[in-house]
């Protein structure tokens, strides 16, 4: 008890715990990698020199930063509008709007990609379809290409895009759009002017996150490429797999994780800028703005203004002509935004209810045939036990590690604080690749490859962080001055913390602990370096099997893996919900 | 010679004459505004003269918002029309209506400096950058944040923050005025000090300026006139004087300053041939006068009322005192100026209390 109190009131010793686990697996083994990489001892760049020696290498780079900069674009220019469509619905139409974009997030990428597979493929949907109208005699190639790799990176990165856009846009100030349009703004200069430079602050975190997710990404141009659309995460996993020298790995994972931060830096490095620090980063980065950029539009506004002071007269006092053409338009839009990110997950679970012997869509009639072979297969038993197993295991471990580290995060000063979440946050920041290369590194030091505990701790690293972001930031929210109060009516820390602290912040540690263990049961790119050829994870399986389109068990494994996080979104709201309900009850209780 | 200059726009007009009262008259018709079957704003009709200054005051939920919501087009009426001078304005979209609307927390663009705030009217209005820096010179100087221009939003103080709101909302010389709580967010000194520029700036720009508050004292001191306003409809609309001292409505009295109404069973009032039917007496404490019960009578005595009972409390507040007097099972406020010489009643004692009889008024209940 003694020893506890003394902890609590160490801040730093409650995010040892946290720090340790990822020191281990992460820390150490990045610098040897970093060390392996640049030729130590001797201390050279003879690895960097071969890597960029080999043209086959540029290539892949050049490509790799190509693919991830369109990606992004394409998810601004798609992101962008949705978000806003979407912040400015009628309050029931934008709840559940949200929920849609929520759900792809929470949903195995490895199943969304999957999807894609069985829509474009050679006996895919749209061929299918084509066919049956007898509109083509043979099938597109429609599988296989670059902009097959395209549509499953944007599916994949839109709700990354939209969910910081929509947090950001919310949280503008209604009334001063309401200002600028008293002042004589039309609707345009009022959003061109007012409501877009306040939300800059969500592109550049949206933009930053997609970004350097693309630049790790693995399972879509492996499942949905061609040979051709090898990206560099795709070459550093062959070449781990096929070769034991890691000096070539290193320093290709080096050259991945420059990029990264070099954009990073570029564009500041708090990703999941924090409430107290946003006020301070939109004023910053609107400094630098208004120098750098901002000429471009003063001028052109220069431009305009004769044109408006001539209409100003006749436009004062005109009834405002209907703009139902423009709500049809911003409706279409979003329901084929939805379409796009929702039906791959609906074709997935109505496909593993087909009756048919083949992958077949619309399917001939209701089966659960396919359940039935997944669970008669001991093999895919094994591979849904193994990773139950290991996400409950991981989800246990990394809510503890995490909830105790935000707690001691809270009470540090601003500057180390800042500095540590950067290094907890690193192993979800770090292109997967990266963490995935330095994981298995970790795991070789402490002789745990292939096993099960190797790869919960490969897990935790990724999934304490999701739990750090989560619980800080309902900390954040946290009044420290109800723990003062409870101190002052004789409670000691850790009845503080269990009577008050956490009853409180209980709803973000259950949102950790799911986000915890939806990471850890979808993680495939790290699982597939660390887990030697012993355990078979069903993300893992399912990824062997991927491009054997004919065989529907994977249907039903993909509609399992989507149908969870919809069940843990539920679990979720209902939680939130109650806690919330809780909360307006409380006022009513004290009055009466 | 460019375009523009040869046909001259409004506020090139407006330029000539300066900051003159260029001020408008509105006219709200019957206007009522449904928020699916409840009325925010139920039959509101009301003039407001050129360059007058009104006040729309009325507790939280009695339409006052939705009123200037309305004025400042933000939300169409389901029934009835708003005339700017003479021209029905219903259907106009506010960036098209030429006003400046000072809001609760007032708005300003985090994302802009003072200077470019104070510009935004003007370039919407399409002024020349020239014109624009001469005039926000200008209002900067005149709202005394010469040196502020610079500054964001967020590095200002409470203060300054309102003087910028105001500011921005003058600089492009708008016929009306509309003011959201303006000073709802500033504490009691800061708020007085404000009244008293928001007066001057209202004497000196002369505009047709109409104010929304739940705070009576700011309603009385700054208006030419005052709507109260009672579940969405207007309960009574006089100048500031009138409506304190004669209000027509129990809730008005109620409302504005403090009342003491006198209810029959406890009080005897001769029935006067004034009372109108289905009406109560009513008397402000500052009115009614407290004495020991064995004082000699006024000269004046048969002009007055006088009743016993006992105090209840007493509160001093620096300048004056406070009693609570019961009679029977009624409550009686007494507000005293504290003078020299004057005796003090303590909790318990007789006291015996007297009020002319003209300064008695008859509210509807």
């Amino acid at each position: 008890m003694e020893k506890l109190q003394k902890l609590g009131r160490m801040p730093v010793g409650l995010i040892i715990p946290a720090i340790a686990i990822l020191f281990v697996i992460f820390g150490v083994p990045i610098v040897q990698l970093f060390l392996i990489s640049v030729n130590a001892p001797s201390f050279s760049l003879v690895n960097y020199q071969a890597f960029f020696r080999q043209q086959e290498n540029v290539f892949v780079l050049f490509q790799t930063i190509k693919m991830s900069v369109v990606a992004t674009a394409i998810c601004v220019i798609i992101g962008y509008p949705t978000a806003y469509l979407i912040v400015i619905a009628s309050k029931p139409v934008r709840t559940g709007l949200i929920v849609f974009v929520f759900i792809p997030w929470l949903t195995s990428g490895l199943v969304r990609t999957y999807a894609w597979t069985v829509i474009l493929g050679d006996h895919g949907l749209i061929n299918n379809l084509l066919l049956d109208l007898r509109l083509i005699s043979d099938p597109l190639p429609l599988l296989y290409n670059r902009l097959a790799v395209y549509i499953g990176m944007v599916h994949i990165m839109l709700p990354i895009m939209i969910l910081p856009l929509l947090s950001v846009m919310q949280g503008i100030d209604q009334s001063l759009l309401a200002a600028a349009r008293s002042m004589g703004a039309r609707p345009f200069a009022a959003f061109w002017r007012v409501f877009l430079p306040l939300s800059l602050p969500g592109v550049r975190s949206g933009t930053l996150l997609v970004f350097v997710v693309s630049l790790g990404f693995f399972i879509t141009p492996q499942a949905l490429g061609g040979l051709r659309d090898a990206m560099l995460s795709n070459f550093i996993a062959v070449q781990v797999a096929s070769s034991l020298n890691l000096a070539p790995i290193a320093a290709a994972a080096f050259i991945l994780l420059a990029i990264a931060v070099f954009m990073l830096s570029l564009f500041g490095m708090d990703i999941y800028g924090t409430q107290d620090h946003r006020g301070r980063t939109v004023r910053k980065s609107w400094r630098s703005q208004l120098s750098s950029l901002g000429a471009l539009p003063r001028y052109l506004n220069e431009i305009a203004i004769p044109y408006r002071a001539r209409h100003w007269a006749a436009q004062l006092y005109q009834a405002g002509s209907g703009s139902s053409w423009s709500k049809i338009a911003g409706a279409v839009f979003v329901l084929l935004v939805m379409i796009y990110l929702l039906f791959p997950e609906l074709i997935v679970i109505i496909m593993s209810f087909s009756a048919g012997p083949f992958l077949e869509f619309p399917p001939s009639g209701f089966s659960l045939q396919w359940y039935r072979s997944l669970f008669g297969d001991p093999s895919w038993i094994r591979a849904f036990w193994d990773s139950f197993q290991i996400g409950v295991t991981v989800t246990i471990l990394s809510t503890i590690a995490g909830t105790l580290a935000a707690a001691g995060l809270a009470r540090t000063s601003p500057r180390p604080r800042t500095f540590l979440m950067m290094v907890i946050l690193t192993p979800i920041t770090f292109p997967a690749i990266v963490v995935g290369v330095a994981a298995y590194l970790g795991l070789v030091n402490l002789g745990l490859i292939g096993t099960k505990t190797g790869i919960v701790l490969a897990h935790s690293i990724g999934s304490i962080a999701y739990v750090v972001v989560i619980v800080a930031a309902t900390l954040a929210n946290f009044d420290q001055r109800l723990e003062h109060a409870a101190k002052s009516m004789r409670a000691g820390p850790v009845r503080t913390f269990m009577r008050v602290t956490l009853p409180l912040i209980r709803p973000g540690i259950i949102g950790g602990a799911v986000f915890a263990f939806i990471a850890s049961f979808d993680e495939m790119v790290v699982t597939s370096l660390v887990s030697g050829f012993s355990i078979r994870t069903l993300p893992l399986k399912m990824f062997e099997n991927i491009n054997q389109q004919i065989d529907p068990t994977i249907a039903a494994v993909g509609s399992l893996l989507t149908l969870m996080p919809v069940l843990w979104l539920v679990a979720l709201y209902v939680t939130w919900w109650r806690s919330r309900l809780r909360l307006q009850d409380a006022p009513v209780n004290s009055v009466a | 010679m460019t375009v523009y200059a040869r046909s001259p726009t409004p506020l090139a007009e407006a330029e000539v004459s300066d900051t003159s009262s260029v001020s408008a008259q509105i006219e709200i018709c019957d206007v009522t505004k449904l928020y699916g079957t409840v009325a925010a704003v139920k039959d509101f009709s009301l003039t407001v003269r050129r360059g007058e200054f009104l006040t729309i005051l009325g507790p939280s939920g009695s339409g006052k918002t939705t009123a200037l919501m309305l004025l400042a087009g933000f939300v169409a009426p389901s029934k009835g029309d708003i005339l700017i001078s003479g021209r029905s304005v219903a259907a106009v979209p506010s960036y098209r209506r030429d006003q400046g609307i000072v809001f609760q927390n007032y708005a300003l663009f985090p994302h802009l400096t003072v200077r470019r705030n104070l510009e935004f009217p003007l370039e919407m209005r399409g002024m020349k950058a020239t014109e624009r820096a001469r005039r926000v010179d200008r209002m900067l100087v005149r709202v005394h944040l010469k040196d502020f221009g610079d500054r964001m939003p967020s590095q200002l103080s409470g203060g300054q923050q309102q003087r910028v709101a105001l500011a921005r909302a003058l600089i492009g010389d708008p016929p009306i005025l509309l003011l959201d709580e303006p000073l709802g967010a500033l504490d009691r000194n800061l708020r007085e000090q404000m009244q008293g520029e928001i007066k001057a700036l209202h004497r000196e720009f002369r505009k047709t300026t109409i104010c929304v508050t739940h705070d009576q004292e700011e309603a009385l001191t700054l208006s030419d006139r005052i709507v109260v306003m009672r579940a969405g409809r207007i309960e009574q609309t006089d100048t500031p004087e009138a409506l304190y001292d004669r209000p027509t409505t129990r809730f008005v009295a109620n409302f504005l300053g403090e009342a003491n109404i006198l209810e029959s069973r406890d009080f005897k009032i001769e029935a006067d041939a004034a009372q109108p039917l289905g009406t109560v007496a009513m008397i402000r404490p500052e009115r009614v006068c407290i004495t020991a019960p064995a004082a000699p009578k006024r000269a004046d005595a048969d002009l007055r009322h006088s009743v016993t009972g006992k105090v209840d409390d007493m509160l001093y507040a620096g300048p004056l005192r406070k009693y609570q007097v019961r009679v029977g099972r009624s409550l009686v406020i007494v507000r005293e100026q504290v003078a020299s010489g004057q005796q003090t009643f303590r909790a318990g004692e007789e006291v015996r209390l007297e009020w002319l009889r003209s300064d008695i008024r008859f509210v509807t209940s």
